[in-house]
């Protein structure tokens, strides 16, 4: 290790340019524009102080918005788990084919999101969807649901996120489980450990750690997810029923071109993320040293 | 034997859900359009054709959308690997004050989620004359990259012995020679897990697109789509058909590379 400084930084130089000017600057710069009425394109500003905080706590379309965005999330990740934990398990036990459906059970997390949500509006549509089909096949339904209408819209969107984000559970939850060693098991089957206590005792446990992780990741990925939110109902029509805090700041940026409003919202969501991260830390963390 | 018919039933039940949607996506695709609005719907179409495909291309901007993905996808993962591996390198062989910290703030800046510094992307993207300029939409993709790239190679060059590179030193070989020779081809690994990571999520976004480019010729494939798919009625053969085009190259490229990706999950994850 050569102790050279100059070389270092020049070395790192770009990177920190990148990163201090187009993520570090925008956020500090965020903070100081959500203190402004400011229109979104136009060079005109006038300072307003914490009114936009003021008047979003009475905002009848803020509470909505944060509503969602904790139903959506809280839905989702609980999903994400029930299906992605026993589908790790699964596939951590021998089988044939077991490598090939390692690699499809990845094809929805890399295909784009754009492709994953026209695709569920195909297999959702109300006339000609396979899903209607099926459920009217079976007679669960007498008649075709709407579901892309504003009844049902929020479990299809569940629905869709769920499928395209549930293989990043399986993914991460099935590296830690390939590194528990063997003997771990062998030692509680000699015990006369069943499956679930097995489980029960020695697999979680020795997930804990990661499933702290999986939950703290996946919660924040889903609470700021723009796109899938966004193409699911674009602005107009049902999309009030969907509208998460991350759509809100969008469609107050750039539809009602309020910069200043929409950068207070940002400044919102990153409090509450962090409030709520810490929050996480501290109930959980003590499970967590112990595993 | 019971357990065997569990693992079989979950089996089959874990492709259906991966790969079934896809597969429908695929066999829509295929069908003329009186097949796709049959009742009861057929799994395999009974007169498959590409007419859908042909449609695509020939009355809508598909192709154009298609090659400025590709362009800003692939100027990404040259731009990241580039900066990165500098980076990397000069987070793991030179040795200065604050480096550790330095490391550490890095980090941290992956906590943003774009779609909480956007406007004042906008805005300060908009001051550098850059709106609307495929050029914008690379600086922030591989901005939001180099948290996870700078990471992931730091590991990776960390665990390649000094001595290697010093041998070839030694050995009358120039600094640049060393790395390119020596340490580059060892880190392989980690140089392909950030092109994916990076191919994928500069070729999925979907944020930065929508505010950044407004002319139909720059536009890329998500945006592009989306307008196509709220432009008329429905064409939902042609859209499946634009489906199945824009998934094809992440798949491959996925598919090539898939044994390198669990190493750099490992190492750090991926965004989304």
């Amino acid at each position: 290790m050569r102790k050279n400084a100059l070389a270092g930084w020049l070395l790192l130089a770009p990177s920190l340019a990148l990163l201090g000017g187009l993520v570090l600057f925008p956020v500090l710069y965020n903070a100081w524009l959500s203190l402004f009425d400011k229109h979104a394109f136009l060079p005109v500003q006038a300072f307003v102080g914490l009114k936009h905080y003021v008047y979003f706590a009475h905002d009848e379309e803020f509470w909505n918005s944060f509503e969602h965005g904790v139903v959506y999330a809280g839905a989702t990740l609980v999903l994400q788990l029930a299906v992605g934990i026993p589908a790790a398990l699964l596939l951590n036990e021998g089988f044939r084919g077991r490598n090939l459906l390692r690699g499809v059970v990845l094809f929805p997390y890399v295909i784009p999101t754009i492709v994953a949500v026209i695709l569920w509006k195909w297999l959702l549509n109300d006339s000609y969807g396979l899903v209607n089909h099926w459920l009217m096949a079976s007679h669960l339904a007498a008649l075709p649901v709407a579901w892309l209408g504003k009844d049902h819209i929020m479990t299809s969107l569940v629905v869709t996120s769920v499928w395209q984000f549930f293989p990043f559970v399986v993914v991460t939850y099935l590296a830690r489980l390939q590194t528990i060693p063997p003997e771990l098991y062998e030692a509680a089957t000699v015990d006369g450990a069943g499956a679930w206590s097995r489980f029960r005792h020695v697999t979680l446990p020795q997930t804990a750690s990661v499933l702290f992780v999986i939950v703290l990741l996946r919660s924040i990925w889903m609470f700021t997810k723009f796109d899938t939110v966004w193409l699911m109902a674009g602005d107009g029509g049902v999309s009030r029923y969907i509208r998460t805090l991350p759509v809100y700041a969008y469609a107050r940026s750039f539809t009602y071109l309020q910069a200043g409003m929409g950068a207070a919202l940002a400044v919102i969501m990153f409090v509450l993320l962090l409030a709520a991260t810490a929050a996480y830390f501290r109930l959980f963390q003590r499970e967590e040293a112990l595993s | 034997m019971r357990r065997r018919a569990l693992i079989y039933g979950s089996a089959v039940a874990l492709l259906m859900i991966g790969a079934f949607p896809l597969f429908w996506m695929v066999s829509t695709s295929l069908k003329p359009s009186g097949e796709i609005f049959a009742t009861p719907p057929r799994m395999i179409p009974a007169r498959p054709t590409l007419e859908n495909f042909e449609r695509l291309f020939a009355d809508t901007r598909f192709l154009t959308y298609f090659r400025n993905s590709a362009t800003v996808s692939l100027t990404t993962v040259a731009l990241t690997l580039a900066v990165s591996s500098l980076g990397a390198y000069g987070l793991t062989r030179f040795s200065f004050p604050g480096r550790d910290t330095i490391a550490a703030l890095i980090l941290t800046t992956y906590m943003f989620a774009p779609v909480m510094i956007i406007i004042p992307f906008y805005i300060l993207v908009k001051q550098l004359g850059l709106v609307n300029t495929h050029l914008a939409l690379v600086l922030s993709y591989t901005t939001f990259c180099l948290p996870f790239s700078l990471w992931l190679l730091r590991a990776f060059f960390r665990s390649i012995p000094l001595d290697l590179e010093e041998a070839a030193l030694v050995d009358g070989a120039g600094r640049g020679r060393a790395v390119w020779y020596v340490v580059l081809p060892l880190a392989l690994p980690g140089l392909i897990a950030t092109a994916i990571f990076t191919f994928i999520l500069a070729y999925n976004d979907f944020l930065f697109a929508l505010v950044l480019i407004s002319s139909e010729e720059l536009k890329t494939l998500p945006v592009g789509v989306n307008d196509l798919f709220n432009a008329t009625i429905v064409d939902w053969g042609m859209i499946m058909a634009a489906g199945v085009m824009i998934t094809a190259p992440a798949v491959v490229f996925f598919a090539a590379v898939q044994r390198y990706l669990v190493q750099g999950w490992g190492a750090g994850g991926v965004k989304g």
